[in-house]
């Protein structure tokens, strides 16, 4: 009896000893798997590994900006069997068409690069990449939506829903922006303390570069705006600050490599990833669904005698087959034409390795803007031999050797010299340079210029023409519902640039 | 096992000590005159006691010095009869109603009469009824405003538990579980053997589970096990049941064309877009070489029937359960020992459990101890469900099959010279489900020990101190893995590779409870008594789960982590939350017919900063008892009790651990070799985060008529949620998907009405009825200013969503557009309907109400009962029509017969609001690509109708009489036959499966939160049905 009381008590004492210590008792909500606060080190490679995988390809094999590109400028099209690519062949631009890249790039990489952006002075390499990258994005951004969110933009919790700003307002303010990270950097690197920034996985933490990259990201929002009419005064202004700057532009192309190994789930280059095999080595089916249309390979072979052609599609034993677009029948006129062996998929010289680096900027793309910069008399270099730089990159690029001979031959497009609308020679290079690697730069180009003149459109098409913008997506609609703009028409409201 | 058992009852007896002075005998009958077999017989004041025999007779020996007997019956009133002579006949009067007593939270047990909201009880015979192999499908349809989703039909199946519907949109709404006094899990309710339940208190609202603070806002089963029966010698007894399960139905599909791709027949196809069937003999599958053994295949062009039904085989369960109980007046014991076994309709699917359970106690003066505790290990081996190189369920490839092809001949998936085999399989892009079964397993082995022990104290005859520690500790292992799978390019060109996988997981989850109470329970006056129960919880959670996966094994057949080629993904989650809090629980009586309730509540959690982490719980009641207040309703033989009751409470709802911080966490692909990476979460948060605040409000209304023969019992209700603890969906340009935050209103009101009676009564027959009825609504009254719905859930195209001034949750999809006439709009050039722009609200998948209806047949020993319920008023996404689509097998797809054709009832807009009636423009793709392109890419589509009219079980079982079993060595023999899921009636437009059924768990990598129901068809196998037979002996 007694023993029964004391236990009473014991369990009874043990209770209140409990509550006794309440306020430490209770001290027990720090997560112990995953840190509040983390270094710039290690934001800075994600933020850039997001940036990959918003041009190419999700880790988990989503369609990103460059697949857009290739499906809108008629490269690619779809193997016998598959039916991989219905809504691209529609050219279906509705709020759930692509609507990956405006969620990702705001809710993945941009992100990111504001958390660095946000940091103290002891960090200024890193808010300065943090800047040009930024600049990056919003002009993607901005060149495939037109008015984006941007001043009110990524502030999370505080504005959950951010108004939209024009879109030329904010091409104007990625210049002034990337301006003062360069300015951020210069200032750095007469400052002893300044560190190189680690986990930089596109230049290894070489500020020269940035700037470089900095100034070539210049290059591309001028380049854009040439068509426009009374924007001559503005572009001029500040190609001539490029020049004072003085470090030039890019003479590489810009890559990113976070580590990309073969054979491993999550680690692969994400191109290659969904274009070319998975991790077990095996190659996917959005590798044999994905081909050349007709169209493409009959005009780097028959008509321009190209060699980069076996490098950007893969040739069949039976020869290069490409299928046009939107063609589902495959049984007319032949029965199966178009089996999947036989087609031309994705080739050696955009499918590399699983290692190989994101381009996200290629070195022919930034001669080739170059080439039109120097053809509108806005810098002093010679068009012509930017040109023939830009057609080289290319080749070197994919692997294709010596473009000499190919550069030689009098045909419009090809020979600088041959071409009559120079302008048309630097856009269809353009075109065929940026083919699988940032196709959607060649999209941009065909709403500004109309060039490459005569490009097929899809036969499933319901329109006269490919889209010039996509929708907002339907999250937007949702969530930001007051400001979302109304859905412009993808297929006539240009960007303002193209206008 | 037999003799153990036969020493432990030798032992038993042995240690009752029994001194004999005086045999007394009698019979123990009701007020109708008929024998209560089982009453307890107990000599006062003492350990001695026995039960009646069958016929209603005892016989006890009572010691000197004693002369009275405590007569007692469930559902009669205890008796107390002084003994003279050496016979004593008693009757028992039945119990009214109203003076049950109830189990309430914290095990504070009260007068049904003094309960100011409303509850309800289910005792072990209802849910036994068909022989349950868990706890929750036994309860369906038994209890007004419970609702119980059973959300797949596996071998070891999971159930939504919801009481009252919903009150928040991303807490938990399911309700809480109490397990003899302390809080478990609905995992420690799912693991509970069945038959060891005695009863099941169901707290309906947060206001009578308010003491529980913010574990109280949904409601609460309090379930209690057996605890023994005072006996003068141990009852031991077997449950055993065994039922077979078979498919119940199939999808509906069109059988009148096979495989092919756009109309032209094709050999290899998994789609159904060929020409129509004519019967003629084609080949199908690959093309063997000449060299090759096997000749090229060919089957007539015409449907095989069930074809897909015949891929599954009978299923079967086995359950066994062995018991012991006894006591006396000082002591009682249960104990139970079960044993069930599993096997699928899929086949290979296995499962069984294994459960113990140890409940006893022992009074000793005025110090009561108790412990009940129950173990469980279980193992479940059952397909993947990740299958083939695009991680699918096997149900897809199952529905993956043409019409044509005979699928279960296709069962020799091993052997190389077989059809079924990975080269030689007929379908060039999905793999065969007898291979994906051999090739593809989860196995895991989970094991829990659920249990307390208490000690009480009467420190004075009206002061009584509880302590109690309960514990709910599950741990368990798994591993999944897939094998590698490669083909022969030029038998199978199409298909990719299938990598092999091994995942190695366990969790540990632990809670412990300490509760102290302190009962007070005193008579201030003739008139006025006093209840004051005071109390100080704590409550600890811990968690851990880790998991390994290693991909591409490079020993075949060997799925040891070690096999690993390029990097081992690893993860490691680990949570702890604790809580403490105080309470006070008082009642106030008048005369007996009028009672006050006053709670109170305050607790302090670890999940919110210091300073903001305490918060108060009032509830408040009255409850009047009409019946003995008004003297002109005193003794009343037509209505003999009304009790009215009207309540109100404020609960708040707590979150997670840690959910207050904004965290990184490293990235996917992260590390790459020395580089490291993290990303900010998706999920901004609110720094003034707080609790949900949730107000109830109640009125009730208990009677019972012709004493006790009908009763009816109603409830009205209404629940308003405000600063609900959101995930707001948030613009992703703001650099998170989601905030956390406190937002909106929730507004819910319901009615519940439950009617049960005695039909008929006579000698022979009893037939008694019950039916309930419950509504429930919730309506989202206000998000926030800038947002008019959260999207759960959401592909973009279809979604669960709360909308603003809607029901929750609500479904929404994209629509076709319509002109005012509601005439489907056209597209001018290709006769496609035009697809609206945003997403429609197309409905709540919480039924608008439920009606079940029960009966129960008594004739001689026979006794048939039947549960059945009707589900109305919702809607669900069929994901499997969906996902079906695309293979030509929906009936939709045939009903213009696979050509162009003009979309009835549509409309041409000629002009901006100008709309002609389209008679000529035909849609283009009639034969497949308008179906697969068009017509699936509008997922109103397939929201359906979620009407359920289904037969929950039906028994018929048979209780060996007295004559017999007393010629017998038993005490109790019965036999029945049982079947679970008779008969479900659905809607027309329900072509798929069970819209009870629930695709939950993750989804291309998002994790569907638990609130985002109605998202059900085809993950699971199809539904099943389940015949069988149970018995029961007692020695």
């Amino acid at each position: 009896m007694k023993n029964i009381i004391k236990y009473t008590t014991i369990v009874f004492v043990a209770g209140l000893l409990m509550f006794s210590s309440c306020k430490e008792y209770l001290d027990v909500n720090t997560d112990p798997n995953n840190p509040t606060v983390v270094s710039p080190d290690l934001i800075l490679p994600v933020a850039q590994k997001y940036t990959a995988n918003i041009l190419l390809a999700s880790d988990g094999g989503g369609r990103r900006i460059n697949t857009l590109g290739n499906m809108m400028m008629y490269n690619w099209s779809q193997s016998d069997g598959f039916a991989w690519y219905p809504d691209e062949f529609k050219y279906l631009v509705n709020s759930s068409f692509y609507q990956s890249i405006f969620e990702d790039s705001y809710g993945n990489a941009l992100k990111q690069y504001t958390v660095l952006e946000g940091l103290g002075t002891e960090y200024d390499n890193y808010k300065a990449i943090a800047m040009i990258m930024k600049t990056y994005h919003f002009q993607l951004l901005v060149d495939i939506y037109g008015d984006v969110p941007y001043s009110e933009a990524l502030l999370r919790g505080e504005n959950t829903a951010p108004a939209y700003d024009d879109a030329q307002t904010i091409y104007e303010d990625l210049i002034v922006k990337l301006t003062s990270a360069i300015a951020l950097i210069k200032t750095t690197s007469e400052n002893v303390a300044a560190e190189t920034p680690k986990g930089d996985v596109m230049f290894d933490g070489d500020m020269t570069k940035w700037i470089q990259f900095a100034n070539t990201m210049k290059l591309r929002i001028l380049t854009r705006q040439m068509s426009m009419t009374g924007r001559e005064t503005y572009i001029q202004t500040q190609f001539t600050a490029i020049a004072a700057e003085g470090s030039g532009f890019m003479t590489e192309d810009v890559a990113i490599n976070p580590g990309y190994i073969a054979g491993t789930e999550g680690k692969q280059n994400p191109f290659w990833n969904l274009y070319g095999t998975d991790a077990g080595g095996t190659q996917t089916l959005t590798s044999k669904a994905t081909c050349a249309t007709d169209y493409i390979l009959d005009y780097l072979t028959t008509q321009t005698n190209d060699p980069r052609v076996d490098f950007i599609y893969e040739e069949p034993t039976t020869g290069h087959l490409g299928v046009p677009q939107g063609l589902l029948d495959y049984d007319t006129p032949t029965p199966d034409a178009y089996v999947p062996e036989l087609v031309s998929n994705i080739g050696p010289g955009i499918l590399k390795s699983a290692d190989q680096s994101a381009v996200i900027y290629t070195l022919a793309e930034c001669y080739l803007n170059q080439a039109e910069a120097a053809l509108n008399i806005y810098t002093a270099g010679n068009a012509k031999s930017l040109y023939e730089a830009g057609v080289q990159a290319s080749f070197t690029y994919l692997g294709a050797g010596d473009a000499t001979a190919y550069l030689g031959q009098a045909i419009e497009n090809v020979s600088w010299d041959s071409s009559t609308d120079k302008l048309e020679a630097i856009i269809t290079q353009k075109w065929i340079a940026t083919n699988g690697l940032t196709a959607e730069q060649a999209w941009f180009d065909y709403s500004r210029t109309g060039f490459p003149a005569g490009l097929p459109i899809s036969q499933l098409a319901s329109t006269d023409d490919r889209p010039v913008r996509l929708f907002y997506p339907a999250s937007e609609l949702t969530t930001n519902t007051a400001n979302v703009p109304t859905q412009a028409n993808a297929f006539t409201a240009k960007i303002f640039w193209a206008n | 096992m037999k003799k153990l058992m036969l020493l432990f009852a030798f032992f038993s007896i042995l240690g009752m000590q029994v001194y004999a002075q005086k045999t007394v005998t009698g019979t123990v009958t009701d007020d109708a005159g008929d024998a209560l077999p089982g009453a307890s017989v107990l000599v006062k004041g003492t350990t001695v006691g026995t039960m009646t025999l069958g016929d209603g007779t005892y016989s006890i020996d009572v010691p000197g010095g004693s002369n009275t007997l405590v007569f007692s019956y469930i559902g009669m009133e205890t008796q107390e009869v002084s003994i003279s002579g050496d016979k004593v006949d008693v009757t028992l009067k039945p119990n009214l109603e109203i003076d049950e007593v109830v189990v309430t939270a914290y095990g504070i047990v009260k007068e049904k009469r003094e309960i100011t909201y409303q509850t309800s009880k289910v005792d072990n015979e209802e849910i036994m009824r068909s022989a349950p192999t868990r706890v929750a499908s036994g309860m369906v349809g038994k209890v007004a405003g419970l609702q119980i989703n059973i959300q797949d039909n596996g071998v070891n199946p999971m159930s939504q538990i919801l009481l009252r519907g919903y009150r928040s949109v991303s807490g938990n709404n399911e309700a809480l579980i109490v397990i003899d006094g302390s809080i478990a899990s609905q995992g420690a309710f799912n693991d509970l053997n069945p038959n060891d339940i005695e009863d099941i208190t169901v707290l309906k609202g947060a206001t009578a589970a308010a003491l529980y603070g913010s574990d109280a806002g949904n409601g609460a089963l309090i379930i209690t096990t057996k605890k023994g029966a005072v006996s003068d010698k141990v009852t031991v007894g077997i449950t055993s049941s065994y039922t077979m399960d078979q498919v119940a139905y199939m999808p509906d599909f069109q059988t009148k064309y096979g495989t092919g791709w756009e109309g032209a027949y094709d050999a290899v196809e998994n789609t159904n877009w060929g020409p129509r069937f004519d019967g003629t003999l084609r080949q199908i599958g690959p093309t063997f070489p000449e060299d090759h053994p096997l000749e090229t295949q060919i089957v007539p062009y015409a449907p095989v029937a069930d074809n897909l039904r015949d891929f599954f085989q009978t299923g079967n369960t086995l359950s066994n359960t062995v018991y012991f109980q006894g006591g006396n007046e000082s002591s009682k014991f249960y104990m139970s020992f079960g044993d069930q076994r599993a096997r699928g309709i899929v086949i290979d699917d296995e499962y069984r459990r294994n459960t113990l359970r140890v409940n006893a106690s022992k009074t000793v003066g005025k110090v009561e101890m108790s412990t009940n505790v129950s173990f469980l290990n279980d193992k479940t081996d059952v397909v993947g469900s990740t299958i083939g190189d695009q991680d699918r369920t096997l149900y897809w490839f199952v529905l993956n099959t043409s019409a044509n092809i005979p699928l279960s001949q296709y069962s020799d998936w091993s052997n190389p010279l077989s059809y079924g085999y990975a080269d030689n399989y007929y379908n060039a892009y999905y793999q065969n489900p007898y291979w994906a079964i051999g090739t593809n397993r989860n196995v895991d082995y989970t094991n829990r020990l659920n249990g307390n022990f208490s000690i009480s104290y009467d420190i004075l005859d009206w002061i009584k101190f509880t302590s109690r520690v309960g514990l709910n500790n599950s741990w368990g292992t798994g591993k999944n893995w897939r094998a590698y799978q490669d083909y022969n390019p030029a038998l199978q060109p199409a298909h990719g590779t299938v990598a092999s996988f091994v995942e190695d997981f366990e969790f540990q989850s632990a809670t412990y409870n300490f509760d102290a109470l302190l009962a007070i329970n005193k008579n201030i006056s003739e008139q006025i008594s006093l209840k004051l129960n005071l109390g100080a919880t704590s409550k600890l959670y811990n968690y851990r789960q880790s998991e390994i996966r290693a991909d591409n094994l490079s020993i075949e057949g060997f799925y040891d982590i070690s096999n690993f080629t390029g990097a081992l993904d690893v993860n490691v989650d680990e949570s702890q939350t604790r809580e403490i809090g105080t309470f006070a629980d008082l009642t106030v009586g008048y005369n007996n017919y009028l009672f006050l309730n006053l709670s109170g509540r305050q607790d302090w959690t670890s999940t919110l900063a210091p300073g903001s982490n305490s918060y108060f719980y009032p509830a408040a009641g009255l409850s009047f008892v009409a019946t003995d207040a008004i003297s002109a309703l005193k003794n009343n033989n037509v209505l003999s009790d009304l009790k009215l009751t009207v309540s109100n409470s404020t609960v708040y709802n707590s979150f997670n651990a840690y959910a207050i911080n904004e965290r990184f966490y490293q990235s996917s692909g992260f590390p790459f070799g020395d580089i490291n990476g993290f990303f900010l979460s998706t999920t901004a948060v609110d720094a003034e985060i707080a609790k949900e605040k949730l107000n109830t409000t109640e009125f009730g209304l208990n009677t019972a008529f012709l004493k006790g023969r009908i009763s009816l019992d109603a409830s009205y209700y209404m629940t308003k949620t405000t600063d609900l603890i959101t995930y707001v969906s948030s613009s992703y340009a703001s650099g998170a998907s989601t905030k956390l935050t406190n937002i909106g209103e929730l507004n819910g009101d319901g009615l519940e009405v439950s009617l049960s009676g005695t039909v008929l009564k006579t000698k022979d027959l009893t037939w008694k009825l019950f039916t309930n009825f419950s509504h429930e609504k919730t309506i989202v009254t206000e998000i926030t200013e800038s947002v008019d719905e959260i999207a759960l859930y959401t592909t973009g195209q279809y979604g669960v969503y709360a909308v603003k001034g809607e029901a929750f949750p609500q479904m929404k999809g994209n629509v076709y557009e319509r002109d005012p006439q509601g005439r489907i709009v056209v597209d001018p050039v290709s006769g496609y309907p035009i697809e609206a722009e945003g997403l429609a609200n197309l409905g709540s998948p919480v039924p608008d109400y439920i009606v079940a209806l029960g009966t129960n047949v008594n004739f001689k020993g026979f006794t048939l009962s039947a549960t059945a319920d009707y589900r109305t008023g919702h809607v669900y996404y069929e994901e499997g029509s969906d996902a079906m689509e695309f293979t030509g097998r929906s009936l939709e797809s045939v009903s213009a017969n696979r050509q162009d054709f003009v979309i009835p009832n549509s409309v041409i807009e000629t002009s901006p609001g100008v709309y002609v009636e389209n008679t000529d423009i035909q849609v283009q793709g009639g034969r497949q690509s308008y179906w697969t392109d068009v017509y699936n890419n509008v997922k109103s589509n397939y929201i359906k109708d979620a009407t359920a009219l289904k037969i929950r079980e039906l028994s018929l079982s048979y209780d060996l009489p007295k004559s017999i079993i007393d010629k017998l060595p038993i005490q109790k023999l019965s036999v029945g036959f049982i079947a679970i899921n008779l008969k479900t009636w659905l809607p027309a437009v329900n072509h798929f499966s069970d819209p009870e059924f629930q695709n939950q768990k993750s989804r291309g990598g998002t994790t569907v939160p638990a609130n985002a129901v109605g998202l059900g068809g085809y993950m699971q196998s199809p539904p099943t049905r389940s015949f069988g037979f149970n018995l029961n002996i007692e020695f």
